[in-house]
């Protein structure tokens, strides 16, 4: 019984990664060495064309430009989430559990919701600006909606859980005697945090980067709401080439392109992983 | 022995009378182009439920009925250059007429057009305009009698576009007096060429409600649709409505039934329902868009009849242009589109 349940449950998991993830996978990447046409979406002959396009100076800037809201995003979440996360990590249960909790409740509310919400607090006659009016700091509202602030804020709002969540887990297995060890030894503030709380927490800051950076490069529907539509991200433009222009070879080619940046640090991270779990050990000097 | 069969027979006959008063109907729109309520009435008189979704821009319904080969909604409401592209292409399906008791309601002046002669696969359902919309508490609406005016420097980061490739080279290619359907590539290239100068002074395009940064303030001088102008008057009378002199973009958008609608009884009944006087009346009054229908606009009061918002002066009419489908130069104004919203 025990060993046709495993296998059902294997058999039933193949089946679903293969049914809805592998499958859909070839097809884009199929798709993305089709030939595009209007009426029919994509047809044959296979060709390499939309990749090509891929090079053209137009989606080169966009691609570097969405590059850079996404990396600008990640390394705020991660200022604001590391401290964050190492207050609550050291909190007694009760508290952790409580500030986390707290952390996940804006969740159970759509995130597309919460993004209108951000427009009226961004917004000219909005939260912000009426704050900074009153305060008498500006004598006019500040532009801050529709802006790649306001894009970048968005992402912030909405990926830092992601941050968050692996760091906690990393400080708290953040072995204190280490640092008790360093104290006595002399190390200052910055030694310890340099050369003991960085290196240990390492995993849990590579895996939030990533859980903040890859999202962040796709999610259209900020930049469309948030940007005016005009700060785009690479999800609005695979987002334009499926539904707007109907150009599918050339939206699967990035999206493709998409998968294979994920992909990379993915395995990056991978590498990382396995360096810090087999160093580790106190006289370990590679970091 | 005998008994199950009977049985049997006892509880198929129930469980299609069930499915019976599951009768329903998909409806996809664009968003905010309905009052909420008539689609409540018209379930509630007919037993017909509505799955209702929406649109942006008719692109995007585009894409999603070809994808399905026209299966999966019963009722789409495209613009008419898409009406004209999608029977071409057997996207849509023959209405009958006989089955449309409310057809005589219709005005002579938007059936019978070049997009779809004789209204064989389009019932008109509202027209409107895209004109110029301006905050009057922020902006004397005098000085702005032209899109040439949007183009005007001391707009830059200000204005608001709509989101849609057809109004914007509109206002581009009237300002340089072509018409808004031009395949000419060289009258397209020059509109793309003075909307790249526009670029510097659009803060954002709007995908689903126009109206709604000017109510928040965030803008106060962009292109915004007839009916928006309307319904943001409801909430704030500075918001006015300017046609530019060089011809506002005008649209009629139509009920279709798409080829693969597996309920085309219950489409028919509910474009019957829409047509009817009163439906029409109410979809004005909350909607602020123009009717086609002569028996909905007669029972509407003298103020809403005279609006020049809802029902501009004929002159007006006659000096613009519907939107028709350009063929496959619409791959030329997507290139340029594209260009565009990344900054080039």
């Amino acid at each position: 019984m025990v060993i046709n349940f495993r296998r059902f449950v294997i058999v039933l998991t193949v089946v679903w990664l293969g049914l809805f993830v592998l499958v859909p996978h070839v097809l884009v990447l199929l798709t993305s060495v089709m030939s595009p046409d209007p009426q029919h979406l994509a047809v044959w002959p296979l060709t390499l064309n939309s990749w090509g396009r891929l090079l053209e100076p137009l989606y080169a800037e966009v691609f570097w430009h969405s590059l850079w809201l996404s990396t600008l995003t990640t390394a705020i979440c991660l200022l604001l989430g590391y401290p964050f996360a190492y207050i609550v990590a050291k909190l007694p249960g009760v508290w952790r559990g409580l500030l986390l909790f707290l952390m996940i409740v804006p969740f159970w509310t759509n995130s597309l919701i919460r993004t209108y919400a951000i427009k009226l607090i961004l917004g000219n006659k909005g939260l912000v600006n009426s704050l900074l009016l009153a305060s008498g700091l500006v004598d006019e509202p500040v532009q801050l909606l529709y802006t790649p602030f306001a894009v970048i804020f968005g992402l912030v709002y909405v990926l830092l859980p992601f941050m968050v969540l692996p760091l906690v887990s990393s400080f708290g297995k953040l072995d204190g005697t280490l640092l008790e060890a360093a104290h006595d030894l002399g190390a200052g503030f910055w030694q310890r945090f340099r050369l003991i709380i960085v290196p240990l927490t390492m995993p849990g800051i590579i895996a939030g980067s990533l859980m903040v950076f890859l999202p962040a490069m796709g999610m259209f529907y900020v930049a469309d709401l948030l940007g005016g539509a005009k700060n785009l991200l690479l999800g609005n433009i695979i987002k334009n080439q499926f539904l707007v222009v109907r150009d599918w070879p050339f939206g699967a080619a990035f999206s493709v392109a998409l998968i294979g940046i994920m992909a990379v640090l993915l395995w990056l991270y991978f590498l990382a992983n396995r360096r810090i779990n087999r160093a580790g050990g106190l006289d370990d000097e590679s970091f | 022995m005998k008994k199950i069969p009977a049985l049997l027979a006892a509880v198929l006959m129930a469980a299609t009378t069930a499915l019976h008063a599951e009768e329903k109907l998909v409806v996809y729109n664009w968003a905010e182009y309905i009052p909420e309520s008539t689609l409540a009435d018209f379930t509630k008189e007919t037993g017909i439920k509505v799955e209702y979704s929406t649109y942006e821009n008719n692109e995007v319904m585009y894409s999603k009925i070809k994808l399905q080969k026209g299966k999966g909604y019963d009722i789409v409401v495209p613009s008419s250059y898409l009406v004209s592209k999608m029977r071409q292409e057997g996207l849509l399906q023959k209405i009958d007429p006989a089955k449309l008791t409310n057809l005589k309601n219709l005005s002579p002046d938007l059936l019978d057009k070049p997009y779809d002669p004789g209204n064989e696969y389009s019932v008109p359902y509202l027209w409107g305009s895209t004109g110029i919309g301006v905050n009057a508490k922020e902006i004397d609406p005098a000085t702005i009698t032209s899109w040439a005016d949007l183009w005007d420097e001391k707009w830059q980061g200000k204005l608001l576009l709509t989101d849609d490739v057809r109004e914007v080279f509109h206002m581009a290619l009237k300002k340089n007096g072509f018409s808004t359907n031009t395949t000419n590539p060289d009258e397209i290239k020059t509109a793309y060429e003075d909307l790249q100068k526009l670029m510097l002074n659009v803060l954002v395009f709007n995908a689903d409600a126009p109206r709604e940064p000017f109510l928040a303030g965030d803008v106060n001088l962009g292109m915004i649709w007839s009916g928006e102008v309307i319904m943001a008057q409801q909430e704030n009378p500075d918001i006015q409505y300017i046609f530019p002199k060089e011809g506002a973009g005008f649209w009629v958008d139509s009920f279709a039934i798409p080829v693969g609608a597996e309920h085309v009884e219950n489409a028919h009944k509910f474009i019957d329902y829409m047509l009817r006087p009163e439906v029409g009346q109410k979809v004005v009054e909350e909607l602020g868009y123009s009717t086609p229908n002569m028996a909905s606009k007669a029972l509407l009061d003298e103020d809403t009849q005279n609006n020049p918002v809802i029902f501009p002066p004929a002159d007006i009419v006659k000096a613009s242009e519907f939107q028709q489908d350009v063929g496959d130069a619409m791959k030329v104004y997507d290139g340029y589109w594209e260009k565009l919203k990344t900054g080039k």
